[in-house]
């Protein structure tokens, strides 16, 4: 117990005792706090532009963030600072154009549009805004201190009682997992991890004559992971945004007028006695379904909004606004539920090295560029008589989200109800320069031409994946679980002296084996 | 606001170099591109850096690291093969690189003499490693406990680390599970998750050892570790080969002599000289510089190519 | 094209597509087998990985043809996709190409007027000759797409393309003296 105090506190010290970024009257101002503030201003803007997400920014500013800090171990908690920061600021930010111009300035945001915008248009726009942070800050400090408990015990159980098979066992459920419930379909969802497998495959066998090539002396290490992490993720948003821009040429926009007489504008007595209980029941709901790799925060929201409308419908007084008309109960669930996806997110990626979401594969892709860090069960080694690095950073990130939370709390709402002027950038400006800017990020860190060609022709896959309805966060999560997973089985298969069935040699890995059938198997005849 | 002036002075600095002729006064005709054959941040990672940071400081060389890795160094061997030999591209691997990868590999484009070795910089400090408090924290107990019938795995990194871990065992009489892993640190990695019994780490290990987490079991090169002056070398324990290497820089084959010269004296001279930064990483991290170049070197890298061809043959054999 | 038919045609030729990479590619471009006998010992080789990976594909291709497909769900491209598609390939490619060889083009330009004796190479980390790909291709990219988008090339386009060049040659350049911007890593 003492020890686990003890490294929570180094985590505490390595935040503010780090690398300072410029001394202010003498004083060394630390860099990861810093960077933890500007992250979050950033995401708030990023997630109130629309057109823009939080992996657009987390994507250009990684090989900023790199050069500024170094590839130490030193710069791990300032670059995951800034993340961090994107990854809140953004969930936040995106509210403000749902509310005030019935446009999701994030994906996540869609079911905000439907009580928040009501509300604006009925001359609360301020109100609005304020029960969305409320809400969408609460949720996340619920799901993070989940993380906080739930991620050290996970990984110790790991590591005591999972041996090589079971590991890859363990792996193989995951991708099925993460196949079978993302998308429209599990046909499109497997579609999706096996293109994911073989382009992870390319290039990295294990023999010195690299395998799948067709002769391409640049793909002798493989595609670069940033090329096709950001190739599919963002250049294909890219490319299909310009696709419809092109289309609409001029894109018809809702403004946020105020119908009726002109209210009070504020958060009204009573309201937070009102949408605490909402909170509460969607931020459990958020966590628990983050916690599940590839389950998206876009469910959580729509199975809160459901289930608060249902139970609102129930209890509702005739003099307070229905679902759908600007109900304060209706911003609360989804924002709240959200919200706690991103926290309890990070269960899987820090515990196991499974990432989960978009935002959660920036964090893993940051920690492979800057090395000294590497997410999964060996983290969390208490051992003695030495310090653990990787643990004293793993609590450092606990600390950077802590700080995250407490500015949200504390000047995101304020911040975040200046934002609105930026739902006003046109997104023919934004794409061309977004998509100029993650190619300079890509060339900076791979300094080849090559990677751009690739980054650009994974690009093409992610735009076709999205026209033709295949997800594409399968392929990426499937990207970055391919190789450990290869390298996984083949020690698993070395270790047993070649036993075929190593897969079914305990009651846990066949568990896992039997779990990973089911959820393709059920989850296709739904 | 150093770093916004220093490209002009570069630029300046370029527009005024002579062209040169012998290595005295040899200067690079533009920018020297470092191929860098090892994942970003790791030891050997920043020892290129620091290098080129030594290099650039003392000589004023403007020198361009950028990340060339995968397949053992050849990925680097032949983006480096296709570059200009005029000293103004220079790669960073490992000796195995060229010697036994490139012998085991078999493309007659990646051999040792279709480049210019320049320089070492830092030679292994390969142990055979355990965990301190396990079952296997010396060779006794290793070779007890295959002798009872345990099977043990033994994590390797590379190819030729896996063909001296079966042909050791051979000659032990201990038939090792040999566990592929990812470089030392996956060794290590193993090691602590209890996923693999022994392994060789070719010097990250040392942190680890002065801690007293880990034990060097034996020595894998041909001298004591510095770390652990008591393991035996393994020929000690009937192995025949050694897993000798150093960390080397090399050049496009058939450079200018003159280029050859002065990089190798470059490198040397800011890994010999205490006040670089280069000289205190390798001092702690890398058991102290080691700088081979020329002549000497030629003859080194022959010795370490014929044991490469001995090895391959030996374990191809069975 | 009706949603039922494409989405057998898209079953189908990934089905036929996995086949043909198990049975053709892989075993030809891999360089061990799927289990190789190594120092007395079986071990997974490199073919192993691919092949299991091909085979999900085949399975997906397989359940994209049989399982029933929900609203909204469509393996159609429209032909207007295919000729956003074609455009926008073409405005990417001259775009980079521009990058890689606008800037050796001024040099080689530059050394016959008697401006320079050097070569790009040897120029890739000097002010101007280093910016000189990058601004044309960089800018070129920003005005195709920003033109197409709206309909018609304005000077407001070349503008922004400009600006958008020189705020990432002040963000990952100026800084940063050891980064390189396209293409100067490649020459």
């Amino acid at each position: 117990m003492s020890e686990l105090l003890n490294y929570i506190w180094l985590g505490v010290l390595a935040v503010f005792q780090g690398p300072e970024i410029f001394s202010l009257f003498g004083f060394g101002i630390p860099a990861a706090p810093v960077m933890v503030l500007g992250g979050l201003l950033t995401g708030i803007a990023v997630g109130a532009t629309p057109g823009l997400a939080g992996p657009m920014a987390m994507a250009a500013s990684l090989p900023i963030l790199i050069s500024v800090f170094g590839f130490t171990p030193d710069a791990l908690l300032p670059v995951f600072g800034f993340l961090i920061g994107i990854m809140k600021g953004a969930s936040v930010g995106g509210a403000v154009p749902a509310i005030l111009f019935n446009m999701p300035g994030t994906p996540d945001a869609l079911m905000t549009t439907l009580d928040g915008h009501p509300m604006a248009r009925n001359g609360q726009p301020r109100r609005a805004l304020r029960i969305a942070q409320l809400s969408s800050v609460t949720g996340d400090t619920f799901s993070d201190i989940v993380l906080f408990i739930c991620a050290p015990f996970l990984a110790v159980v790991v590591e005591a009682y999972l041996d090589l098979p079971e590991k890859t066992a363990l792996l193989i459920l995951s991708i099925s997992f993460v196949a079978a419930v993302m998308g429209g379909s599990v046909g499109r969802g497997l579609l999706s991890v096996g293109l994911g497998l073989v382009a992870a495959f390319v290039g990295t066998g294990q023999a010195l004559t690299p395998r799948l090539t067709a002769g391409v002396d640049g793909l002798a290490d493989g595609f670069p992971l940033v090329a096709a992490i950001l190739g599919v993720l963002i250049l294909g948003e890219i490319f299909k945004g310009i696709e419809e821009l092109a289309h609409e040429k001029a894109a018809a926009r809702a403004e946020a007028r105020a119908d009726g007489p002109r209210l009070r504008d504020d958060l009204e007595k009573g309201d937070i006695r009102r949408i605490a209980p909402y909170i509460a029941r969607s931020a459990v709901i958020g966590t628990i379904i983050g916690a599940l790799p590839g389950v998206g925060s876009t469910l959580a929201a729509t199975l809160s909004y459901s289930l608060a409308s249902r139970r609102h419908a129930a209890r509702r007084r005739d003099d307070e606004p229905a679902f759908g008309k600007g109900a304060p109960e209706g911003i609360a669930a989804t924002e709240a539920a959200n919200s706690a996806v991103s926290g309890a997110n990070l269960i899987p990626v820090l515990s196991l090295g499974i990432p989960g979401n978009a935002a959660a594969v920036f964090l893993i892709l940051a920690a492979d560029s800057i090395g000294g860090f590497n997410p999964g069960p060996a983290v969390f080694k208490f051992t003695a008589p030495e310090i653990n690095p990787e643990l004293v950073t793993a609590f450092g990130i606990f600390t950077l989200m802590s700080i995250g939370n407490l500015l949200n709390w504390t000047i995101g709402g304020r911040f975040m109800r200046s934002m609105g002027v930026l739902a006003r950038v046109p997104g023919q400006i934004l794409l061309p320069v977004v998509l100029l800017l993650t190619l300079t990020a890509i060339y900076v860190q791979e300094t080849s031409l090559f990677a751009i060609w690739v980054t650009f022709a994974f690009g093409l896959v992610g735009y076709l994946f999205r026209r033709i309805g295949v997800p594409v966060l399968p392929f990426v999560i499937a990207f970055i679980l391919a190789r450990p997973l290869e390298q996984t089985a083949r020690e698993a298969f070395a270790a047993t002296g070649g036993d075929p069935w190593f897969l079914f040699s305990s009651l846990t890995s066949i568990l896992f084996m039997v779990a990973a059938v089911a959820s393709v198997a059920l989850l296709s005849r739904k | 606001m150093d770093n916004f002036l220093k490209p002009l002075a570069l630029a300046a600095a370029l527009a005024l170099a002579p062209a040169a002729s012998n290595a005295g006064d040899w200067a690079p005709p533009g920018p020297i591109t470092m191929m860098i054959g090892f994942a970003a941040g790791g030891g050997a990672d920043t020892q290129a850096r620091l290098i080129a940071q030594g290099i650039e400081a003392k000589y004023g060389w403007k020198i361009l690291p950028q990340q060339v890795t995968g397949n053992s160094g050849l990925s680097l061997a032949a983006e480096l093969a296709k570059a200009p030999a005029d000293g103004t591209a220079i790669g960073m691997v490992v000796s195995e690189s060229l010697t036994y990868s490139a012998l085991a590999a078999g493309d007659p484009n990646l051999q040792l003499d279709k480049f210019t070795p320049l320089a070492t910089t830092a030679s292994f400090e390969l142990g055979l490693v355990a965990m301190a408090d396990g079952a296997f924290n010396s060779w006794d107990r290793v070779a007890e406990a295959a002798k009872a019938g345990t099977p043990i795995r033994f994590g390797i990194a590379s190819d030729r680390q896996a063909d001296v871990a079966y042909l050791f065992g051979k000659s032990a009489g201990i038939d090792f599970n040999i566990v592929p892993v990812k470089g030392g640190a996956g060794v290590m990695n193993g090691l602590r998750g209890g996923d693999i019994d022994i392994g060789w780490v070719a010097g990250a290990q040392s942190k680890a050892v002065q801690q007293g987490e880990m034990v060097n079991i034996a020595s894998g090169i041909p001298a004591k570790l510095k770390d652990s002056p008591d393991a035996p070398t393994i020929t000690d324990l009937g192995s025949t080969f050694y897993l000798d290497g150093y960390f080397m820089f090399i050049a496009p084959g058939n450079l200018d002599p003159a280029a050859r010269e002065a990089l190798g004296a470059a490198i040397n001279d800011v890994l010999n000289d205490p006040a670089t930064e280069a000289h205190a990483l390798v001092a702690k991290g890398f058991g102290g510089a080691d700088v081979i170049t020329g002549e000497a070197l030629d003859t080194k890298m022959k010795t370490l190519l014929d044991n490469a061809a001995e090895l391959l043959e030996k374990a191809s054999a069975n | 094209m009706s949603r039922n038919k494409a989405d057998l045609i898209l079953g189908g030729l990934v089905v036929v597509l996995a086949l043909l990479a198990i049975l053709a590619w892989v075993p030809n471009d891999s360089a061990t087998g799927m289990i190789v006998k190594q120092r007395g010992r079986l071990l997974i080789g490199d073919a192993m990985a691919p092949v299991v990976g091909f085979s999900v594909v085949a399975l997906a291709g397989l359940l994209i043809i049989v399982e029933k497909r929900k609203a909204g769900l469509s393996a159609a491209l429209s032909p207007s996709n295919l000729r956003f598609l074609l455009l926008f390939i073409g405005i990417f490619v001259l775009s980079i190409l521009l990058m890689r060889w606008s800037g050796p083009a001024l040099v080689t330009l530059a050394k016959a007027a008697g401006l320079t004796d050097h070569t790009y190479r040897d120029l890739r980390d000097t002010i101007p000759w280093k910016y000189t790909g990058f601004i044309i291709g960089g800018t070129t990219l920003v005005t195709l797409l920003m033109s197409y988008m709206a309909g018609r090339v304005t000077w407001r386009a070349v503008l922004i393309g400009l600006l958008a060049t020189f705020a990432l040659i002040a963000v990952f350049d100026l800084p940063f003296p050891d980064l390189l911007l396209p293409p100067n890593g490649d020459t």
